[in-house]
């Protein structure tokens, strides 16, 4: 009896909660498609006679029509796609070059570097904030790419990440026997050093890309300029702008949501395998 | 053969410079920056006026601040003290190897955390309203008696922003525990039932000591997650927090009077006090993780 | 080479290559001549006939109007302020955005100061001083005011003759709730009102401004000093808690600009606003199905022979520092605020009354409007700018607000706590509180040591 109503109880608090997860996926997508009425009077799709119940006919592609035509979202969608591809390319490329000479290098300073980074990683982003806002008015970056990227092109964290990960993955000895055999010191890297940390890479660039599109404190303190303005800040500026039309406001959540979830689909295996790799081995 | 070639004693220097030159310009200068700058008050980044340890004093008795330090310590522990449990009773729910559809649930239970904080609260704005809010209609439907009046972002505005911070952040933690759990000997396990343990006894003799380092660097990430709350309060409370100041973090604070008021001095001060809760939380961390260690 | 690289990592890769050349292949939108940003999209509709003859008079140097949302223009506007980098030659701004701009010193406030040139023109003349004070800081002007924009009451006029009341006796608050209360009957059978009376509540900024304004409950002094600490504001605050608690509750929450709130006030969940000139333009465009179900009345007063009105809102014009031909644009700004044509289109669309003394006998004031049942709102609004409460230019505006706010939601808390909701009882606690309040907020002010008077 009891091995029999376990597996029950398990399938049914699982049901349960990935319900109550599923759930304001299903309130976002319903939303996108309903009218302005509809969106107030019902809390998914509306009641009608069509096919389970639904009034499809009532539904409307007028929301997405009106984010693709009149707002700024193909735009920021376009430097979402921009800031956080190059960037997160960049910052992975950076992390994985500095963790290599961390790990597979002696030369003085080392130790000291070392230090730098490990003492890096425990600052906190918002104490840069105003220091960084200053710093950056100084420099003349504000209001450009540059300004609001640069700052996150060098994280103490992925440098870390990578020499742990090289420390070991790597053998010394292949890169000796590839010198011995002249190859030059960049064509180690990319040929040999980078297909064996290769999960890593894809972990910390799918951390990156998300980390730099979901990002709004950011273009929200150096940007000024709306053609600038990746999705984070254009969303949040279509509920303002549009609280009398909420559905417009789910369509542009969900087109900002959208591209990161098909991306994680892609990156998925590699992604939890290298996101866990490093915390449960300790 | 070939006479053997090392490296050039610059190679190392080139694969670090783009670190070293990015992380100096803009990490490690402002800084040092912001170690002045705690100590001015400014109107922008253009006017400052040097105040000595007026801000660390004004801090002192600032009510708003206070206010902020209580709200975020609150918004942390509750969301520590739900998300731990919730995405530990996951974990252990998938891990059976026997379980179907197992890899599915993981994909659903782990899908919000993709989601910026941003789009979040944008998507649990609609859901939070009262009268018309998802939420409210199906507690009603769910217990009748439940109030369609319920003002989630007024009177329980941290409970709102707990409950949807788990909902982000609960799967994520999942997958580590997972991973964690599935490294757990078997054998042992095996031993233990052989034995006559109950499965209680085994989830606390043998589960949960395996699982300490990752429960320890899990909470450890929480905590530090939480202590930056800014969007979500942000857009779903307004600028200052909502009612009373009920949802006022720190680093809205922060944001609040470097980037609103201008003062980018007392910003700073803000967060260096933030700084330093965080590095102290870090290091009683690792000071517990190390005694576990060693008994 | 192709099987180095994972699908996602590919890609990504892709991605930013593509993304990388279309960003740089997209043509930067170079600024020419000068901008005004506003946040009013019937500005953008009116001016732009205007700017165009401007432009044409005025080769060289043309005008470019842009709508910004209303956080987004708070944020460029106050980021260029601070930061000393360019924002729009012109600024139409709302009252909470244009007090953040006067906490720094004057000589770097980001407008420019206009003091001497509304002298000059003799604007001083036409706009009383009260119309000024919003936009003043420490008693220099940095904007022309597009209204004074004084508050009526507008109530359900359709739900109020259904049930056979008569409004034309009500002077003061007490009587509007004694002759409505039978609208708050429970038909549905509930346990709760089907409709509330007032649409507001504790924690809504506006609102209780608007209230304490028609009362003299003020939060600062001629000088900009606050003065949260009176016995006046205590007895206002004090008997406002009943109309949020206690078993004669009378006003719900109808957030302004949500479409909850919306839904709300089309249900007739709520009877009563309190509305600014603004608001009813307002409503006219967001609330298209109340049109002539809806009625105008002056505010009941706090006391008889009270105040029937008061203030809330309002925008600006102001010209940026950085803009280069500032006696060009000052000659604009004049030219779209003292139009004749422009004040009846801003009228007719957005029921905004010109602050001018000279506009406001024109006769399109006197159009019945049929949104409001054929009332000459003009008119209505036109006859309480007299009585009109003078209102503080302390930058600090927004932040007394939020510490009324915190004191009337405590005092509502604690006659919860305590269950006694009467004005006496209440009245020492709230004496209490706003004392707390007035240290810290004195205190807070103190500490800017930019806000000081002119030499």
């Amino acid at each position: 009896m009891r091995r029999r109503l376990l597996p029950l109880l398990i399938y049914g608090l699982l049901a349960v909660f990935a319900t109550l997860t599923l759930t304001p996926f299903a309130f976002l997508v319903a939303s996108t498609v309903k009218t302005k009425a509809d969106f107030v009077s019902t809390l998914f799709l509306p009641a009608g006679d069509g096919l389970f119940g639904v009034g499809w006919d009532r539904l409307t592609g007028e929301n997405y029509r009106r984010i693709f035509g009149e707002l700024h979202v193909p735009r920021a969608l376009l430097n979402s796609c921009f800031l956080a591809s190059v960037g997160s390319l960049l910052a992975t490329l950076f992390s994985a070059m500095g963790g290599y000479a961390l790990a597979k290098f002696r030369f003085p300073g080392r130790e000291g570097i070392i230090r730098l980074v490990l003492a890096a990683l425990i600052i906190p982003g918002p104490l840069l904030i105003a220091p960084g806002f200053q710093n950056l008015w100084r420099l003349g970056l504000l209001d450009t790419y540059a300004g609001l990227m640069l700052p996150g092109l060098a994280p103490a964290f992925g440098v870390f990440l990578f020499r742990q990960t090289m420390l070991n993955a790597v053998p010394s000895e292949l890169i000796e026997a590839a010198r011995i055999d002249g190859a030059g010191e960049f064509r180690i890297f990319f040929t040999l050093v980078f297909p064996l940390v290769r999960p890593m890479f894809g972990a910390f660039l799918m951390i990156m890309f998300l980390g730099i599109w979901n990002d709004y404190l950011g273009p929200q303190i150096v940007l000024q300029s709306p053609e600038l303005y990746p999705l984070s800040t254009t969303v949040a500026m279509l509920k303002n702008l549009h609280w009398n039309d909420y559905g417009l406001v789910m369509a542009g959540t969900l087109v900002a949501i959208a591209p990161v979830m098909c991306l994680f689909l892609l990156l998925q295996r590699e992604f939890i395998a290298g996101l866990t790799s490093g915390a449960v081995k300790g | 053969m070939k006479p053997y070639r090392p490296h050039p004693r610059g190679t190392p220097w080139v694969f670090l410079a783009p670190f070293l030159l990015l992380f100096g310009v803009f990490t490690a200068w402002p800084l040092l920056r912001s170690l002045q700058l705690a100590f001015e008050q400014t109107s922008g980044p253009q006017t400052t006026v040097f105040v000595g340890l007026k801000n660390f004093r004004y801090l002192a008795t600032d009510p708003l601040f206070w206010q902020a330090m209580e709200n975020t310590v609150t918004f942390t522990l509750g969301t520590v003290c739900v998300q731990v449990p919730v995405a530990l009773g996951l974990a252990l729910l998938l891990n059976r190897p026997d379980l179907r559809g197992r890899a599915l649930f993981r994909l659903i239970f782990f899908a919000p955390s993709l989601i910026g904080m941003v789009f979040v609260a944008l998507l649990f704005l609609p859901m939070l309203e009262k009268r018309t809010g998802l939420v409210n209609i199906w507690l009603h439907a769910v217990y009748p008696p439940w109030n369609l009046e319920f003002a989630w972002l007024e009177n329980y505005a941290m409970t709102a922003l707990i409950l949807a911070t788990v909902w982000v952040g609960a799967g994520f933690m999942m997958v580590f525990f997972l991973a964690a759990l599935q490294h757990v000997p078997a054998e042992l396990l095996e031993a233990a039932h052989i034995d006559g343990a109950g499965a209680r006894q085994r989830f606390w003799h043998i589960v949960l000591p395996e699982l300490r380092p990752v429960l320890g660097l899990m909470t450890l990430l929480a905590i530090v997650g939480s202590m930056q709350l800014f969007e979500l309060s942000y857009l779903l409370l307004g600028d200052t927090g909502g009612v009373s100041n009920r949802g006022l973090s720190l680093v809205m604070y922060l944001y609040q009077t470097g980037f609103t008021t201008g003062d980018l001095g007392y910003a700073s001060a803000i967060g260096w006090v933030l700084a330093l809760l965080l590095m102290g939380v870090a290091m009683l961390q690792r000071h517990l993780a190390r005694r576990a260690q060693e008994d | 080479m192709l099987r180095l690289l994972s699908p996602g990592l590919w890609v990504i890769l892709l991605l930013a290559v593509l993304s990388s050349l279309l960003v740089a292949l997209l043509p930067v939108t170079r600024r020419e001549g000068a901008e005004l940003w506003t946040f009013l999209p019937t500005s953008v509709k009116h001016y732009q006939p205007v700017i165009d003859d401007w432009n044409r008079q005025h080769p060289g140097a043309p005008v470019t109007i842009k709508l910004l949302e209303y956080s987004a223009l708070q944020r460029r506007m106050l980021s260029g302020f601070f930061a000393g980098t360019p924002t729009a030659d012109l600024l139409e701004i709302e009252r909470n955005i244009a007090s953040r701009a006067f906490v720094g010193p004057l000589d770097r406030t980001g407008f420019v100061d206009l003091t001497d040139r509304v002298r000059a023109d003799g604007l001083d003349q036409e706009i009383p001083a009260a119309g000024f004070t919003p936009w003043s800081s420490r008693g220099r002007i940095f904007g022309l005011p597009v209204g004074f924009h004084p508050v009526l009451l507008c109530y359900r006029a359709d739900l109020v003759e259904a049930a056979g009341l008569d409004v034309s006796q009500i002077e003061t608050w007490d009587d509007y709730f004694r002759v409505l209360r039978p609208l708050m009957a429970d038909r549905d059978g509930d346990g709760h009102p089907d409709r509330y009376l007032i649409s507001g509540w504790n924690t809504n900024g506006g609102f209780l401004d608007m209230l304490m304004l028609q009362a003299d409950a003020r939060l600062f002094d001629d000088q900009g000093r606050p003065t949260l600490d009176t016995p006046r504001n205590a007895a206002i605050l004090a008997r406002l808690v009943p109309w949020f608690a206690g078993p004669d509750r009378v006003a719900a929450d109808a957030p302004d600009f949500s479409a909850a709130g919306n839904r709300q006030r089309v249900e007739g969940y709520v009877v009563g606003t309190l509305m600014p000139d603004w608001l009813a333009g307002a409503w006219k465009t967001d609330l298209p199905a109340l049109a002539g179900r809806v009625k105008l009345m002056p505010l009941p007063a706090w006391e008889p022979g009270g105040r029937r009105t008061s203030a809330w809102g309002g925008t600006m014009i102001g010209i940026a520092r950085t803009a280069p031909h500032v006696e060009q644009q000052w000659q604009l700004i004049k030219a779209l605020y003292t139009s004749p044509t422009l004040a009846a289109a801003n009228y007719r669309d957005a029921m905004i009354v010109s602050p001018l003394r000279r506009l406001r006998s024109l006769p399109f004031y006197q159009e019945p409007e049929p949104y409001f049942g054929g009332q000459r709102v003009g008119q209505l609004f036109i006859a309480q700018v007299g009585s009109m409460p003078s209102r503080p230019s302390s930058p600090f505006f927004p932040e007394a607000h939020i510490y009324v706010v915190n004191v009337l939601t405590a005092l509502k808390q604690h006659a919860e706590s305590i269950g006694r909701y009467d004005a006496a009882t209440l009245e020492p606690k709230a004496r209490e509180l706003l004392a707390a309040a007035q240290a810290s907020f004195v205190h807070q002010v103190a500490r800017n040591p930019f806000l000081l008077p002119p030499p």
